[in-house]
């Protein structure tokens, strides 16, 4: 009886601690439910670099981390998916426009030579000189009061670039970015020192915006190779506060009906296997809030079936009860039994479940990871929940006393002693507390 | 104590019609069947997949007027004015009126392109044709996916799929027998063959697609049923233990399925319970999701019961037939 108090007192302090995590901490929302985009970026080969290496995703990765974070949204993700894939979360309502070309923008800047084709066409050739060269870039305005951005070269690119103005006195050099002729100013004489400026082609050069996003651009870091947008979602903030309001609803009336069905089925039991119910999703929701854990619709979905789980072995429990109390057992050992044989169908079912959980984590894409992640804890949990939590209360509300009303159990007094009875071994017997 | 008391509540009779029931089973399938044949040999994919699996492009657009279905034909060839080839239109009722959000939402107009790449402005020139016809509609979400994208996902989804099962024919290898799990994921294909039955007719008659969240469906169901299948089993590995001597293998069976019915039925009812609270007032996004675990919820419980112990009665009594022949030469 003392370890059975103890036991309670441990319950009532992670109930309260749960609830505490649950009013302190926020709930962190999927994309899916808070709104944001997500995009899925394929690195692509290109002459330069015909394979993709680990090398080159991770510098690509690092590129587009430097750039999402210059978005000022807190919180995005960029996760590599695959041989050659990045994942990258932007929650909350953004200009994604905006953040679209701002991440697939391959940043490259190019210095080209003139040369010319076959058929005698003048054309712009590779110089071998590129903003991988680059230590940094700044805005700044030229004398003439125009917009410019100014370059620094690294050592190596210091030394290619005067190498490069220095073959091309008295002829024109292009600089592209992203494959666009910015401008193809003539180069009078070699140019030492490793500075550099671009000036918008036309009159009116760059407008300010124009240089500002291509010197944030070349400081992001140029990107390896370039990177497709393969995948795209984005979902409003409208439609995500749409889903949480109506999911919490639902999951309100359901898991209402539920527990009004415990109490209509088992009577006593399925008042406490109610409070036991409340306890896991508690405990669960805690658990999701300090871990913490994404909450999207596909792990709603695995936190709904490991409810039905938690009250399935419950089920199991409180049937297999009844069937002792109509053998004529008395409340203890009835309740002793009852949770020592539903056990094994508690533990099997779900080892099952875990086991294929761990798997679809392992293995699954997102969504699926999300929904095996949510599940796995319910049904570790719910063993908690449903055996501990139950039978503590179960064992302090009935004792040891004999069965005076069965109603609350909602068997009838003629049932009793009439039905099935089950041959324990030696060992169950004392297991279980019965006296012959 | 008799081996009578324990048959003495028996509800079914299982393993006397167990040939009834496996016919009851089939007869059930064959509808899903051919719908998914029908669909495989016209439209070369068994089920109608969604961009998920084929790569394109869906756009919503929250309304919050109502729309009659006229304006779907002039949204059709206003998009077809635009350069949209062949746009999916399909309106969604969210009907917020009956709910307690604060979102005005009535409609939702889905639609449905091919793969709408960074380099070209179609999503504005979509968004500006139904801005035209309601002003104020809200681009609430895009999904795009690379037609490439679409095929590995597929090919993902159905490994984790496959390694899952696997692991789970070792673990009831090892607690139960090899039968025994050969039944369980038996009836685990039984109850997506059932799901994925019923969603290709849909997608034949009503249009439904499946998605990735459909794959998340099919999980849970899996999950959900292979609780229900090893509480049955359970019972005939406890009930094997005290009475094999005194019944025969049929009985045991017999016996514990019916022990286990109330408990199989009670535990369906109350997930079912919560399905279809969500189902009623859940989000539109996730309605043809709880559709899924609905049917699978249902279909899980009478594979478990009519298909799987049926499945093990059949072996392991030829089992133990052969091992009473044995005996006796």
């Amino acid at each position: 009886m003392k370890n059975k108090i103890i036991m309670f007192w441990a319950i009532v302090l992670i109930a309260i601690a749960s609830i505490f995590v649950i009013c302190t901490k926020p709930t962190k929302l999927g994309l899916d439910l808070a709104g944001g985009s997500r995009l899925v970026l394929e690195a692509q080969t290109t002459k330069a670099i015909p394979q993709i290496t680990d090398d080159v995703m991770n510098t690509l990765q690092f590129s587009i981390e430097n750039r999402v974070n210059k978005l000022g949204v807190s919180e995005t993700v960029v996760q590599r998916v695959g041989e050659n894939r990045l994942m990258v979360e932007i929650p909350g309502e953004t200009d994604l426009q905006k953040a679209k070309t701002y991440i697939g923008e391959t940043a490259q800047l190019e210095f080209k030579k003139p040369g010319t084709d076959a058929n005698g066409n003048r054309i712009w050739l590779d110089a071998d000189l590129t903003g991988r060269d680059l230590t940094k870039s700044q805005l700044t305005t030229d004398s003439s009061g125009q917009w410019v951005v100014s370059l620094e070269f690294n050592s190596e690119g210091s030394k290619k670039f005067a190498e490069l103005t220095k073959a091309l006195v008295g002829q024109e050099m292009a600089i592209f970015f992203n494959g666009d002729l910015q401008s193809a100013p003539r180069v009078n004489e070699a140019i030492y020192g490793g500075h550099a400026q671009i000036t918008g082609g036309g009159d009116s050069g760059f407008s300010m915006e124009e240089a500002q996003e291509m010197v944030n651009l070349l400081n992001a870091g140029a990107l390896p190779v370039p990177a497709k947008i393969v995948e795209e979602n984005t979902v409003g903030a409208t439609l995500g506060s749409d889903s949480i309001a109506k999911s919490k609803f639902a999951g309100i009336i359901g898991l209402g009906f539920v527990m009004l069905f415990m109490i209509f089925m088992y009577r006593a039991p399925g008042v406490i296997a109610d409070i036991a119910l409340i306890l896991y999703s508690l405990m669960l929701f805690a658990l999701f809030k300090a871990i913490p854990v994404t909450l999207t619709l596909a792990g709603i979905a695995g936190f709904i079936l490991s409810i039905g789980m938690a009250v399935d072995a419950n089920i199991l429990i409180f049937e297999r009860m009844k069937e002792e109390l109509r053998a004529g057992r008395n409340l203890f050992t009835a309740i002793n039994s009852g949770f020592d044989r539903a056990w094994t169908s508690i533990l099997d079912s779900n080892m099952t479940t875990i086991i294929a959980c761990l798997i679809l984590y392992y293995f699954g894409s997102s969504v699926v990871k999300g929904f095996a992640l949510t599940l796995a804890m319910g049904v570790i949990i719910s063993m908690f929940s449903a055996i501990t939590i139950t039978k503590n209360f179960m064992h302090l509300i009935f004792g040891t006393g004999e069965l005076k009303y069965p109603a609350l159990f909602g068997l009838k007094k003629s049932e009793i002693g009439k039905a099935y009875e089950a041959t324990e071994t030696k060992r169950e017997n004392a297991r279980f507390g019965i006296l012959d | 104590m008799t081996a009578n008391e324990i048959t003495s509540r028996n509800l079914i009779n299982i393993v006397k019609y167990k040939f009834v029931w496996l016919c009851v089973t089939a007869i059930l399938l064959l509808p899903g069947t051919l719908g998914l044949i029908y669909g495989a040999v016209k439209n070369h994919s068994p089920l109608k997949v969604g961009i998920d699996y084929t790569g394109g492009t869906i756009l919503q657009y929250g309304v919050q007027e109502d729309i009659a279905n006229q304006e779907l034909a002039t949204l059709r060839t206003e998009l077809a004015k635009a350069g949209i080839d062949n746009p999916n239109i399909q309106i969604i009722h969210a009907n917020a009126e009956n709910q307690k959000t604060n979102v005005n939402l009535k409609n939702i107009i889905s639609i449905r392109t091919k793969f709408i790449s960074e380099e070209t402005n179609t999503e504005n020139k979509i968004t500006q044709v139904i801005a035209k016809a309601h002003p104020n509609s809200e681009l609430m979400s895009v999904t795009s996916v690379g037609p490439t994208l679409g095929k590995e996902l597929f090919k993902k989804s159905s490994m984790a799929l496959i390694v899952a099962i696997l692991g789970m024919v070792i673990y009831l290898t090892i607690r139960f027998k090899f039968t025994y799990a050969l039944a369980a994921i038996l009836g685990l294909c039984h109850d997506t063959l059932f799901v994925c039955g019923v969603f290709a007719l849909l997608g034949i008659f009503c249009g439904v697609e499946v998605d990735s969240l459909f794959i998340t469906a099919i999980l849970t169901l899996i999950g959900f049923s292979i609780n229900d299948t090893i509480v049955t089993f359970d019972r005939i590995r406890e009930n094997l233990r005290y009475y094999s001597k005194k019944m025969s293998f049929g009985e045991i069976v017999n016996a514990s399925v019916n022990q286990t019915l109330t408990r199989s039925i009670n535990t369906s009812f109350s997930t079912l319970i919560t399905l279809l609270a969500l189902y009623f007032f859940g989000g539109v996004t996730t309605r043809d999701f709880v559709l899924a675990m609905i049917i699978g919820v249902i279909v899980g419980t009478w594979s478990s019961i009519f298909f799987c112990t049926v499945l093990v009665s059949i072996w392991e009594d030829k089992d133990s037939k052969k091992l009473a022949k044995a005996k006796a030469l």
